[in-house]
């Protein structure tokens, strides 16, 4: 039986490839009609060695489709080639497309710039040339009793500063001290103290400078103000203290928007009469907070006044490696105005700037 | 004198045969209107590639008939097989449900009379799977027997000494052993499906 089987599968290896005689041939399709099981095994071994046959020609076909392809790919330089002068077609479009580009940014750009430049105009830091201005009385009579720490030369600028701690360390504006020879604060009662600058941050104007006198100390125990992190709402009434003129000048106003000059969020927009010498100068809020710094104010309204809020102060002394530690407590908060404003004037002092 | 006629079908008779020269010259004339079209649709190059080759296995079987003729050109029937696989990937990928019977006729209005050549192709590819499947569960040496004759080519003398039979005549009644088996097995699995 077995034998019988590979005879078959002979017969139809010989069949599927057309090795057979006539006479074979005949042969075979006379026992094909006759034998019906014969028949039905050959035709299932020329079926399956058929099948094996196509797939075997497939597979080659296919490997010789990758072939090609492969070939084709690497001979895809030759496209390349071809694809050149559709590019250039398109060059001259593009280079029209290209030049009105740049075309509208620089005349776009240029309408933004005279506008930054026309609204910058609009927009005056409130440091105080003192060039002009002659040395004051009080001056005059520390000069004569402080020589040795008092500055023989009137001061370039001038701004406002409030202590950040006990010992020493005052936040201003950093346009106030930005570029200074020297920087020399002066209290209230007139005496001068030289200071450094410790740390800034130009972007949102604000600087710490510390007083160089190590036993400096401004008044008895922890400052009675506090830094408000965040913002107080519309409205708030704030009054402010600093050094326009010689003498401490008090001015009140209220929050007239959450952002400053041009949309700064670090800043609030205050209607508060301001004048140069009060950069600096600390924006409080009835409860006695601090939540604000007088940066600058524009040109074109009278009494409208920007302040750095003292977020951006937090952030300074944070970011900086500085060991200070910002007063936490606030025991201004159920005094008077007129009682506020007593203590607050020994924490605020002015700022003096040379330059050469 | 230039025959576009005589030259397809003189190029269809060489792709019959696996024809390298004319398989290579169908592939290189038809290939770049597919690529621009699958690249239109979504494909990237290696789509192109596997469709293509894909198209040009259905042409090749096609064209292995005693009774093959093709209707039309060669590019325009290759086109329109290209895009047919092409919609039938993106329904099986999901990417694009029911394209097909939209818009799939539109352009040629008899793009789907290639229809049957398809379902034919799918079918043979089936059988070649079941048939592949087949051969891996026969087991050793028949796997190996089977693959080095039926695959790689090789004549009974040469598999005779690289499976350690003493004569061809002696691999051969194996290969016959072998594919007795492999009827079996294939016509097993083929019931099941």
């Amino acid at each position: 039986m077995i034998g019988q089987d590979f005879n078959n599968w002979e017969l139809a290896e010989a069949y599927v490839a057309n090795k057979l005689s006539a006479s074979e041939l005949a042969n075979l399709h006379k026992r094909l009609s006759s034998e019906t099981d014969f028949a039905s095994d050959f035709n299932e071994c020329v079926s399956m060695l058929l099948s094996l046959d196509q797939s075997k020609k497939q597979r080659q076909f296919r490997n010789m489709l990758v072939h090609i392809h492969h070939e084709n790919e690497t001979n895809a330089s030759n496209w390349r080639v071809r694809t050149i002068p559709l590019r250039t077609h398109y060059l001259r479009t593009g280079a029209i497309a290209a030049g009105i580009a740049i075309l509208t940014t620089i005349s776009t750009f240029s309408i933004i710039s005279h506008n930054e430049k026309k609204r910058s105009s609009q927009y005056s830091l409130l440091r105080r040339e003192l060039e002009t201005i002659k040395r004051s009385q009080s001056a005059l009579i520390k000069n004569i009793n402080e020589t040795a720490t008092t500055p023989v030369t009137p001061a370039n600028y001038s701004g406002t500063g409030v202590a950040l701690s006990n010992d020493g360390y005052f936040v201003t504006n950093y346009h106030v001290v930005a570029g200074a020879d020297s920087i020399y604060i002066q209290r209230k009662d007139g005496h001068y103290y030289k200071a450094v600058l410790s740390t800034f941050d130009e972007k949102s104007d604000v600087a710490i400078i510390k007083v160089e006198d190590k036993n400096f100390k401004i008044g008895k125990g922890e400052l009675p103000y506090r830094f408000a992190t965040t913002k107080n709402p519309l409205g708030s009434k704030v009054f402010t203290l600093g050094y326009p003129q010689d003498e401490i000048v008090y001015n009140e106003g209220y929050i007239s928007a959450k952002n400053g000059y041009l949309g700064d969020s670090l800043q609030y927009r205050l209607e508060l009469p301001a004048s140069p010498g009060q950069s600096g100068a600390p924006v409080t809020d009835n409860n006695g907070n601090i939540i604000a710094l007088v940066t600058g104010k524009e040109s074109e309204s009278e009494g409208t006044t920007y302040a750095v809020g003292a977020k951006a102060i937090v952030k300074l002394i944070s970011n900086s490696d500085l060991s200070l530690r910002l007063p936490q407590s606030n025991k201004l908060g159920k005094m008077s105005r007129e009682q506020q404003i007593q203590s607050m004037e020994q924490y605020t002092c002015s700022v003096k700037v040379y330059k050469k | 004198m230039y025959n576009p006629i005589d030259t397809e079908a003189s190029l269809l008779a060489g792709l019959a045969q696996g024809n390298r020269k004319a398989t290579e010259a169908i592939y290189k004339q038809h290939i770049r209107p597919i690529k621009s079209w699958i690249g239109q649709h979504g494909g990237d190059e290696d789509d192109v590639a596997d469709i293509f080759q894909e198209a040009m296995v259905v042409l090749y079987e096609k064209a292995q008939k005693d009774d093959f003729r093709l209707s039309c050109k060669i590019g325009t029937y290759l086109f329109a097989i290209c895009k047919h696989l092409w919609y039938k990937k993106l329904q099986k990928d999901q990417k694009a449900p029911d394209i097909l019977s939209t818009d799939a006729g539109l352009d040629e209005g008899k793009d789907w009379a290639y229809e049957d050549d398809l379902n034919a192709h799918t079918e043979r590819e089936t059988h070649y799977q079941l048939l592949h499947d087949a051969m891996e569960q026969l087991g050793e040496p028949c796997s190996s027997l089977l693959k080095a004759f039926y695959h790689n080519d090789k004549s009974m003398q040469e598999i005779a000494a690289e499976f350690g039979y003493t004569n061809p005549d002696n691999a051969k009644t194996q290969k016959y052993k072998c594919l007795t088996r492999l009827r079996k097995i294939f016509y097993v699995a083929k019931a099941k499906w």
